[in-house]
């Protein structure tokens, strides 16, 4: 409908996160990757501490320790000395070189640089690209999938060379979006190859930053789609980008090799979910697999169940574009007023979103939602929601404090309902405090 | 090259090993580790927790650094808002300040703080932006102190940056206040960050030696006590050699005689309360902290006499920031705990020197490497336990070795003798649970082939 921002010179308790961050993130979900920011120490140190206070994991990032006087007058030749060392001691299969606001305000040619580089060393085998992503465009939303778009580039062009595609009908690729939790992209993996599709989750944060006991300490990532995988996934009969932001890299596979797609905008609630296994029924002439038209009912059920606590509610989210949208749809279901929606940054899918999305931090949150019930955001808006006596659910990125927020499940039927119960006891236990308050304080 | 900077590049200031005179080491691309100096700028001036703390730049310097340390506040909340001026390409092209100007009106008008704090960051810093003039106008319009801090990322370390921030409250803050009258004066304590509550502790102890805080920089601490922090009778500079500039200026300036000291284990808090009241020059106060003490240390050998039994002889690393180091070690020592390798990355001459007089010589030594280095060191030493920093705490768990947070994100307060108790405690507890026996073997159906990649 429309999307407004409040009038304010400063950003108040801002939600909007870092582009480069979404691109460390990305890079987790690679096999042996090591994502490389090129920027001063700060530019990756904060992403990195914050990424593992949310995942709860070691996550993989380097920088080229740019000082000032590097950026005056040769920040190659800090980006030139880490790639040395990187792949010299840890020969990574995947390096995503990730220029920052620093280097985009100094007007740093480092892709040019990489080509060089890349030609002069013969550098083959591995993947290496870069990708532009300065900070004051866009948030972690778009910073994933620019990263994820580069990181298709590259592979199209690395095995563009090599002749015809041989199509595989029964693989499908999946773009999930930055917003899926790495339990999300398991259970959108599960659903996907139960109607007997093999599946290459690109990036695959599920085997990553989910929880793993491999020892022997590596400075690069753990888990995630290996890169024969990844090449592989050229090869996949179709691509399925799941959230609007993973729309742009499911387009370059198809105008690249034709690959053809479906974006799914969100995973979220019964329609969704609906409409994701009615397409994949469709599509591979499987029937629905048992386990989901229980799921279906159980979600049902408790949604009956839950209705009586969402009579009369109102919320307020401040979420990332896409996961705004999908937990917007989800409310929708759930019957509860959406009194405010709020946003780090626009992009298409909230300009046609049929509500109003404010564009703004997590002030505007407190401001335009004052009064609501529940308040849903990442664990920076904890304060706020106290001062508006709100009951708090924490989502997105990132979550501090909660443990096993980064397993908890929004897709498909399953995560619809946990998240309807967790709602739900979230304004129960509310509930239940201020009617015990009222009388302690008659 | 400004003096402040020259005293970072002397190898004494910096935190190298290597020989004096020598210019600190730079940060090695593709190994480098660590926050930036407007990092450790921050550090040393959010706990002003009244004051507003403005980030001018693009979104993520503020955006990915605020609400991620452990520092605790008794009343006022203000310094956690983030506030950012979010600068976007178009300010970058026409200059971001106007948008600083209107951004420090609206904070003053909206929140009404006792000061404001402004920010430079390394994108403002490189197109030139000139905060100083913002800051000093606005400061004249609106009527409240507006201090540019100028820590952009790039300049050097986080440590660099705490100096830079010990620099501008010298320059801005400090000497610009009297205390009400009534105040009872006594010890500054600077670089005490109040993380997990620790100043609390602190504080409870030094007023029932009848010890008077001054001024808290900046742990829990109020705008206008900083502005009168001059008129102490001792400065304390806690833990962190970074401030240790800002108490050598304050002597010269203001006759004030500091002492470096530590609050981790009982020896160095009786150690740093028998010293203020030394330089403060007052027998009986020194009595006072006498009785004090001996009462502390014997009630806490009773409580810790359990704690020890279990821990005497266990083995540790300990990989933690400069001062630190040491004073851990200290702590350690009183609780039987061997130090069987120790961090020294960002330990100066003199902090190495320490370390070395309370550890044995088979102690390793680690300078640098991050986390494959540190555990190493575990397996070779057969260490126990790992004492380090966040940042490693989940490399540790992959390597299912127990560990304590020691660093800025911790919940748990270790100063004082209370704070050695609980340290005790979250070593005696993280040892001994049964997870580390459970992640140690194998499912059932995977006894007889090895677990993978060992
Ligand atoms: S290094 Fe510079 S740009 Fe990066 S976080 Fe630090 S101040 Fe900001």
């Amino acid at each position: 409908m429309t999307v407004n921002r409040r009038k304010k010179p400063a950003s108040v308790n801002p939600m909007k996160i870092g582009q480069s961050l979404g691109a460390v993130l990305a890079l987790q979900g690679c096999y042996r990757a090591m994502p490389l920011i090129h920027g001063s120490q700060g530019c990756s140190a904060f992403p990195k501490a914050l990424l593992t206070r949310h995942f709860r994991e070691p996550i993989a990032v380097q920088t080229s320790a740019l000082q000032e006087m590097d950026v005056i007058f040769d920040a190659n030749r800090n980006l030139e000395e880490a790639l040395n060392l990187v792949l010299s001691k840890h020969r990574p299969d995947i390096i995503g070189i990730i220029g920052t606001e620093l280097t985009d305000v100094a007007g740093v040619d480092y892709q040019n640089m990489l080509k060089t580089y890349k030609r002069e060393r013969n550098m083959r085998g591995g993947l290496a690209f870069s990708v532009v992503l300065p900070d004051f465009r866009g948030s972690l939303e778009s910073g994933f999938s620019s990263t994820v778009e580069s990181m298709i580039d590259e592979m199209i062009q690395q095995v563009g060379h090599r002749g015809q595609r041989s199509m595989n009908t029964r693989q499908i690729t999946l773009l999930p979006g930055s917003f899926l939790t790495p339990a999300d992209v398991m259970e959108l993996k599960e659903i996907i190859s139960s109607f007997g599709f093999e599946v290459i989750a690109l990036p695959d944060i599920s085997t990553s930053l989910s929880g793993h006991l491999l020892t022997g300490f590596s400075p690069l990532t753990r888990g995630g789609v290996p890169l024969d995988s990844m090449l592989q996934s050229l090869q996949s009969g179709l691509t399925i980008a799941v959230g609007g932001s993973m729309e742009r890299p499911a387009r370059r596979l198809h105008n690249a090799i034709g690959t053809p797609y479906k974006v799914f905008e969100g995973a979220m609630g019964l329609k969704a979910t609906d409409e994701l296994l009615h397409f994949l029924h469709q599509i591979s002439g499987e029937p629905v697999p048992l386990r989901y038209c229980w799921q279906r009912e159980n979600l049902l059920d408790s949604m009956l169940d839950a209705h009586f606590q969402f009579a009369g509610m109102s919320v307020v989210a401040a979420l990332e574009p896409d996961h705004l949208h999908s937990v917007s749809g989800w409310l929708e279901e759930l019957g509860v007023e959406q009194k405010a929606l709020i946003t780090s940054f626009e992009t298409p899918l909230i300009a046609g979103m049929e509500r109003e999305v404010w564009v703004g931090d997590l002030d505007d949150a407190e401001v335009l939602g004052k009064g609501a019930d529940l308040w849903i955001s990442n664990s920076h808006g904890i304060a706020g929601a106290k001062r508006t006596g709100a009951a708090f659910m924490p989502a997105g990125f990132p979550v501090w404090n909660e443990l096993g927020a980064y397993m908890s499940v929004s897709a498909g039927y399953r995560g619809a309902m946990e998240w309807s119960n967790k709602a739900g006891n979230l304004l129960m236990q509310r509930e239940a405090g201020s009617r015990e308050s009222s009388v302690r304080h008659r | 090259m400004d003096p402040l900077r020259q005293d970072e590049f002397d190898s004494q200031a910096c935190g190298s090993m290597a020989p004096k005179a020598k210019p600190c080491p730079r940060p090695k691309p593709g190994e480098a580790a660590g926050g930036c100096s407007f990092d450790g700028a921050q550090i040393t001036l959010l706990p002003i927790m009244d004051a507003a703390h403005l980030v001018h730049g693009p979104i993520a310097c503020a955006g990915n650094s605020w609400e991620s340390r452990g520092t605790l506040s008794s009343g006022p909340s203000l310094s956690q808002y983030g506030f950012a001026t979010d600068l976007t390409d178009s300010d970058i092209i026409f200059g971001g300040e106007k948008k600083l100007k209107d951004s420090i009106d609206y904070i003053a008008g909206r929140f009404a703080p006792p000061a404001i704090f402004v920010y430079s960051t390394c994108v403002t810093a490189l197109i030139g932006e000139d905060m100083d003039a913002v800051c000093k106008e606005a400061a004249d319009r609106i009527g409240i102190p507006v201090i540019p801090v100028n820590s952009p990322g790039f300049v050097g370390s986080k440590n660099l940056g705490n100096r830079l921030a010990g620099d501008a409250l010298l320059q801005y803050v400090i000497g610009t206040g009297e205390p009400e009258p009534e105040t009872d004066l006594g010890v500054n304590l600077i670089g005490e960050y109040n993380i997990a509550g620790e100043m609390w502790d602190i504080e409870k102890l030094m007023n029932s030696a009848g010890i008077a805080v001054t001024s808290r920089i900046t742990g829990d601490a109020r705008y206008k006590e900083i502005t009168w922090a001059h008129r102490a009778r001792v400065n304390m500079v806690v833990c962190s050699r970074a401030l240790l500039g800002l108490a050598r200026e304050m002597e010269s300036r203001y006759g004030i005689p500091y002492f470096e000291g530590s609050f981790y284990g009982a020896k160095e808090t009786t150690y740093s309360l028998r010293q203020m009241a030394y330089l403060m020059n007052d027998r009986e106060m020194e009595r006072r902290v006498d009785r004090l003490t001996e009462r502390e240390e014997a009630r806490l050998s009773q409580e810790l006499r359990p704690y020890r039994k279990l821990l005497r002889g266990k083995r540790a690393v300990l990989y933690t920031g400069g001062v630190k180091s040491w004073s851990v070690i200290s702590a350690l020592k009183e609780l039987g705990v061997q130090v069987v390798g120790v961090g020294t990355n960002k330990s100066t001459e003199d902090d190495v020197r320490r370390i070395a007089d309370r550890v044995g010589d088979d102690t390793e030594y680690i300078p640098e490497g991050g986390a494959s280095r540190i555990i190493k060191t575990v397996r070779e030493r057969k260490a126990d336990i790992m004492i380090a920093g966040g940042r490693n705490m989940y490399v540790a768990m992959k390597e299912q070795i127990p560990f304590i947070d020691i660093n800025q994100e911790r919940h748990k307060a270790y100063a004082g003798y209370e704070g050695l108790l609980r340290l005790a405690k979250e070593l005696t507890y993280s040892l001994a649970n049964p997870i580390w026996k459970l992640a140690a073997s194998p499912a059932p159906w995977d006894k007889e082939a090895p677990p993978y990649d060992r």
